[in-house]
């Protein structure tokens, strides 16, 4: 199984449930206070009709029975507003204490560390913000107003029912032992058996996403049918974790109904004798039964609350969980001294104990151009990641001015270098979205054409129906490789590093189209250092230097005629690229 | 309890979500029977408990009478005994019901989905699909999940009715019109709240969808930065679903008001008229309890119904864009009558006159860039176009036939989650010897030596964890495991380097020897170990030769071959 992000545990979620609870301290009164109102205008009528049947049984008047009535009628009215206004305050209060949490979470996905990412896959993330969030939207709309509502009833309820004689708190406390050891019991094994249905949902949605995503791949392999038991295997796995927690409910259940069952009982026979011996009167023999009758459905409510609250808890913990990657960035404040950037013994492993680098030195010349070039798997993308700041390097230090890439702020990063790989991501949203996701302050549009001219995709932007205000991304308009590419260097061009790295930047598009694309790069390249990852040679003989990566160290530097004047293992690639084909650039 | 998922879900009616609703609770008619007789028994045992109390009250209390107080609390005990053991049961066949539900429809999601091929993401944003795992299936589930205890309201409202009537016509009378009026007067309510939610959701569906591409465009995004502002953006649209969550508030809370105000209209009027009744002697005092009971009962199923009407329409908005899904139609239809199978290897496309023929490994070149991808599409028929298999033309023959004959390889093509040997054996029948064999001659040898555990390592996602090369080579392998009559091979090699290249071109020629190969590529390496380069202009293949051959003699192709290697 995967490494998975990380799922924080109960203090956290309850001091973070806290946290929030304290951020609208006015709200979250006014929403508490209406709501006891509401609940205690509730508690009157049992009282009276308790009051009613012993007046009926002495006899009384109709008028006198027309007066109670029409008292009930008032403080059922009065419990109605309150009741409109409490819950409205309370839904309110959680559609922001929502919005709150959503934002928080996705602010602390954008900060997870890529590696984090990739090794948790999209699936538990992807979960995460749709189930999850959804999920404690339920929790946090109607469970969490739910039971505090339920509390409070309860409480009155019991404090009304002792008003009628303490003596009920007799079969009330008959109740307990079996309400408690019953829930205790269930509440143990249920977080668990929750936590185990949301992987397994997650699990069912990651299948979804990637037959989505490889829909083609899944057409031309002509795998459906695989793809298809690997989903109904994913569901069967989800029918066993639901099945598991229907057992835990299977006991529960029944006893929860014997703790309800036995006050009631009680209450009538233990008030039964009372009466017989006087001590208590048949309108307050009534009255009690009536509220330990309506002591049940609060108590119902909130046992059954308690069940959404621990799959909203276990929905909460997955989303403050993400905040407890460790961050491996750490910014410093530390203000770079000059443009330079440069890599001192920098070793950097993916897995403890299996480093990728060992030991590399490269010091870049502002405004040259280097080529990377070396063997598949030698290191070359994990050199380039860690000289554009994605990853700390684990032992050495990558540094711009003197300050290591990864003390800076992202947003401050970027003006210095960026990195532009293989793949490619259109994000959902207008082209102007898209673009405007490389500068701070909204871009006018002179700016945005000027970077579109510059990569040579103003053309085809203009000729959209909406230009600039296209919906592009997942659901809307697709774009080429090459133009979701040509997007991605606008942005360049509106962020201006002045150090790029260029992973195979135009490796994956189809050939024609990349070389228009290499063409439009020009502009953007120009006055930058570039660190260029490139297998094509042709790349590296147009560079000012070449770094030859191989097996996680730099072993050659320099110019392309030096190098190939030094025999060494660049020399043999060149031979091999052009030996026994097309001498390239010389047609 | 059945075991799930089903072997086969069915073939559901989409003619509406109502009628979809309807399929399901079909699917499984006997739960269905079970959920609704425990769910009557439960309710009904509910219903007579106030009728116990109140003869324990009269019979017990007043009189003075322990036995008969014993009796009626004894049988207070055995209803609510019942209702604890039919509770439960109704509860296991609710979930049952949910299960198969849910299960059922996101079974059929994943059917159509490969039941549309390629087509699918053009119709549908993978938000979507995602939304109706993670949402949708959840709504459709409650719907029938709330059948039995609706039924139980329904049946235990009768019973309470009939009761009621024995002892009072006015006051059954009063049940009977006065509780269906009540509903009636919520409904108008429903409306209103259902645009309200439907709104909501849309809003929290285009947000879910944000989110998730957050997480797809995550290592592009830590590339050139833009987290500040795309968190604006995200922070937004979230403060917008907010709003939409408060005007669901509004209506909401006034609904909520009003399951107390009318029930509680209804209690007091019963418990007046019972009092007026008690007064005159028509009533005992027990009675007058039970009246009380008796009402404040009915608040149970009429929350029953209301919450079963809400969870319906949710349903239904979660059925119509499962049903949008659902309905979708692949990019090609099966032929009527489909040809027989041809059994040679020669594949003509006829709008460019290129013929790939058995035995032969060919290149296609074109000075337009897109003309050989979309070629290439046609030939896997993934576009249409006049293409034949041994002059059968593709059209004519049963898509599964094509897939099988004619694999097209793109550069698009992904690498899914898994255990490598089961990623890469896509045939299911290849030994762990053969698999190697194929790994080298895809000259991906070296990824495997950086996996401790070889053949049984995980892949992730999209194979996320391997290099651009190192995907691009596990994916030819894959292709060459598959071992189709034509492959069709798109940019094979332009993520590795180039001693790599020059070794997957030397030992790809040996590995399909006597097949049909075709390969799209730029690259003089590759170009220059085919049998034969077809070079396109105009959409139509000029010239044919090997490489070298082409290179001496058509202008056009030297210039399409060198241009990019000079505009570096």
């Amino acid at each position: 199984m995967r490494q998975i992000l990380p799922v924080a545990d109960t203090r956290d979620v309850r001091r973070y449930a806290r946290r929030m609870a304290r951020t609208y301290p006015r709200d979250f009164a006014g929403a508490l206070g209406l709501h006891v109102l509401a609940a205690v205008s509730g508690l009157v009528a049992p009282r009276l009709i308790g009051g009613l049947v012993e007046d009926v049984q002495l006899g009384t008047t109709t008028s006198h029975i027309d007066t109670v009535a029409a008292v009930i009628a008032a403080f059922l009215v009065a419990q109605t507003v309150l009741t409109r206004y409490a819950r409205y305050l309370s839904y309110r209060l959680g559609e922001k204490v929502l919005a709150d949490l959503r934002e928080d979470f996705v602010r602390n996905a954008l900060a997870l560390p890529v590696g984090t990412v990739e090794r948790a896959g999209t699936g538990d993330l992807l979960t995460r913000t749709s189930r999850d969030v959804e999920a404690l939207g339920w929790s946090v709309r109607f469970a969490v107003p739910e039971t505090i509502i339920a509390v409070i009833t309860a409480a009155f309820t019991v404090v009304a029912s002792l008003l009628v004689g303490v003596w009920v708190l007799v079969p009330l406390l008959l109740g307990v032992p079996v309400l408690a050891v019953g829930t205790r019991w269930y509440l143990a094994r249920a977080k668990a058996g929750y936590l185990r249905e949301n992987a397994a949902y997650a699990q069912i949605n990651a299948t979804l996403a990637e037959s989505v995503d490889g829909a083609r791949t899944i057409d031309a392999l002509g795998i459906g049918d695989r793809r298809r038991a690997r989903l109904d295997a994913d569901v069967h796995e989800s029918y066993l974790a639901e099945r598991y927690t229907l057992f835990l409910r299977t006991v529960w259940f029944p006893t929860v109904e014997m703790g309800y069952l036995v006050p009631t009982v009680a209450t009538l026979l233990f008030g039964g004798w009372l009466y017989s011996t006087g001590y208590a009167s048949l309108g307050a023999v009534t009255a009690a039964t009536l509220y330990v009758q309506q002591l049940i459905d609060p108590v119902d409510r909130l046992i059954s609350w308690l069940d959404e609250l621990q799959v909203g808890g276990a929905a909460l913990a997955r989303l403050i969980g993400v905040a407890q990657v460790p961050d491996d960035r750490e910014v410093s404040g530390r203000q770079p001294v000059h443009d330079e950037i440069r890599a001192s013994d920098v070793r950097f492993s993916y897995l403890d104990g299996r480093d990728v680098l060992h030991g590399v030195d490269l010091e870049l010349v502002p405004g040259e151009r280097l080529a990377m070039v070396g063997p598949s798997g030698a290191g070359k993308s994990t050199l380039g990641r860690l000289l554009a700041g994605i990853h700390p390097p684990r032992r050495g230090a990558v540094t711009v001015g003197e300050v290591g890439l990864t003390e800076l702020p992202l947003d401050e990063l970027r003006g210095h270098v960026a990195l532009v790989t293989q793949e490619h991501h259109v994000f959902v949203g207008t082209i102007r979205d898209n673009l405007a996701l490389a500068v701070d302050t909204a871009a006018d549009d002179g700016a945005l054409r000027a970077a579109l001219e510059a990569v040579d995709a103003w053309e085809w932007v203009a000729a959209l129906p909406d230009a600039l205000e296209t919906k592009v991304g997942s659901g809307g308009m697709h774009l080429t490789a090459a133009q979701s590419q040509q997007l991605a260097l606008a942005r360049l061009v509106l962020a201006d590093p002045h150090t790029l790295v260029l992973d195979e930047a135009t490796s994956l598009i189809d050939p024609r189209a990349a070389r228009h694309l290499e063409r439009s790069m020009g502009a953007v390249l120009d006055g930058r250092t570039v660190i260029a990852i490139a297998h094509r040679l042709q790349t590296a003989h147009d560079a000012d230097r070449v770094a030859v990566v191989e097996d996680g160290v730099v072993s050659e530097i320099g110019s392309h005629d030096e190098l190939v004047a030094a025999r060494g293992s660049y020399a043999a690639l060149w031979e091999s690229w052009h030996g026994d084909g097309v001498r390239p650039g010389a047609g | 309890m059945k075991s799930l998922p089903v072997a086969d879900p069915g073939t559901p009616d989409l003619r509406s979500a109502n009628r979809y609703l309807l399929w399901v609770a079909r699917m499984q008619s006997r739960t269905v029977a079970a959920a609704v007789a425990s769910g009557i028994i439960w309710m009904v045992a509910q219903a007579l408990m106030p009728a116990f109390i109140g003869k324990a009250i009269d019979e017990g209390v007043a009189q003075q009478n322990t036995g008969r107080l014993w009796f009626w609390s004894l049988m207070l005990l055995l209803a609510g005994l019942t209702q604890a053991v039919a509770g439960v049961v109704r509860h296991r066949f609710s979930v049952t019901m949910w299960l198969d539900a849910a299960f059922r429809s996101i079974q059929l999601l994943g059917r159509t989905a490969g039941r549309l091929g390629a087509a699918l993401p053009k119709r549908v944003a993978t938000g979507e699909v995602v939304s109706v795992g993670a949402n949708d299936m959840a709504q459709i589930g409650n719907s029938v999940d709330a059948l039995g205890r609706a039924a139980g309201a329904v049946v235990s409202f009768l019973v309470v009715a009939v009761i009621l009537l024995a002892s009072s016509t006015t006051l059954g009378l009063v049940v009977l019109i006065g509780l269906p009026l009540l509903l009636i007067a919520i409904g108008p309510l429903l409306k209103p709240l259902q645009q309200r939610n439907m709104r909501a959701r849309e809003l929290q569906g285009e947000l879910n969808n944000l989110a998730s591409d957050i997480v797809s465009g995550l290592r592009v995004l830590r590339g050139i930065g833009g987290e500040e502002v795309f968190h604006r953006r995200y922070a937004a649209e979230s403060q917008r679903v907010r709003a939409a969550g408060v005007q669901v508030a509004r209506l909401q809370s006034v609904l909520d008001a009003l399951q107390i105000l009318l029930p509680g209209i209804f209690v007091v009027f019963v418990v007046w008229l019972g009092a007026r009744f008690a007064a005159a002697g028509q009533l005992s005092p027990g009675e007058l309890v039970a009246f009380y009971g008796y009402a404040a009962f009915l608040v149970i199923p009429l929350r029953t119904a209301t919450e079963f009407a809400n969870k319906v329409i949710r349903a239904r908005v979660a059925t119509a864009r499962l049903i949008r899904i659902l309905s979708l139609e692949p990019d090609f239809a099966e032929p009527v009558t489909p040809a027989a199978e041809p059994g040679g290897r020669t594949l003509v496309d006829a709008a460019s006159g290129f013929v790939a023929r058995p035995g032969e490994m060919t290149a296609l070149v074109s000075d337009d860039s897109g003309e050989t991808v979309r070629l290439a599409d046609r030939l896997g028929r993934f576009a249409p176009g006049d293409v034949t298999l041994d002059g059968v033309a593709l059209a004519e023959l049963p898509m599964a036939v094509v897939r099988r004959r004619v694999l097209v390889s793109d550069t698009a093509a992904t690498l899914f989650s898994g255990v490598l040997r089961d990623e890469l054996d896509i045939r299911d029948d290849t030994t762990d010897e053969e698999l190697m064999a194929v790994i080298r001659t895809a000259s991906a040898d070296d990824v495997l030596v950086g996996l401790p555990e070889g053949l049984s390592a995980d892949v992730e996602e999209r194979g996320r964890s391997f290099s651009g090369g190192q995907r691009q080579r596990l994916v030819l392998a894959r292709a060459l495991v598959a071992d189709p009559d034509v492959l069709v091979l798109v940019d094979p090699t332009s993520a590795v380097d180039a001693h790599t290249e020059a070794r997957i071109a030397e030992r790809l020629r040996d590995a399909r020897a006597g097949r049909t190969t075709v390969v799209v590529t730029g690259s003089p390496l590759l170009l220059d170990r085919v049998d034969k380069v077809a070079f396109l202009s105009g959409g139509r293949v000029v010239a044919e030769g090997t490489h070298r051959e082409l290179l001496a003699t058509v202008d056009g192709y030297r210039r399409t071959v060198t241009r990019g290697e000079e505009a570096e």
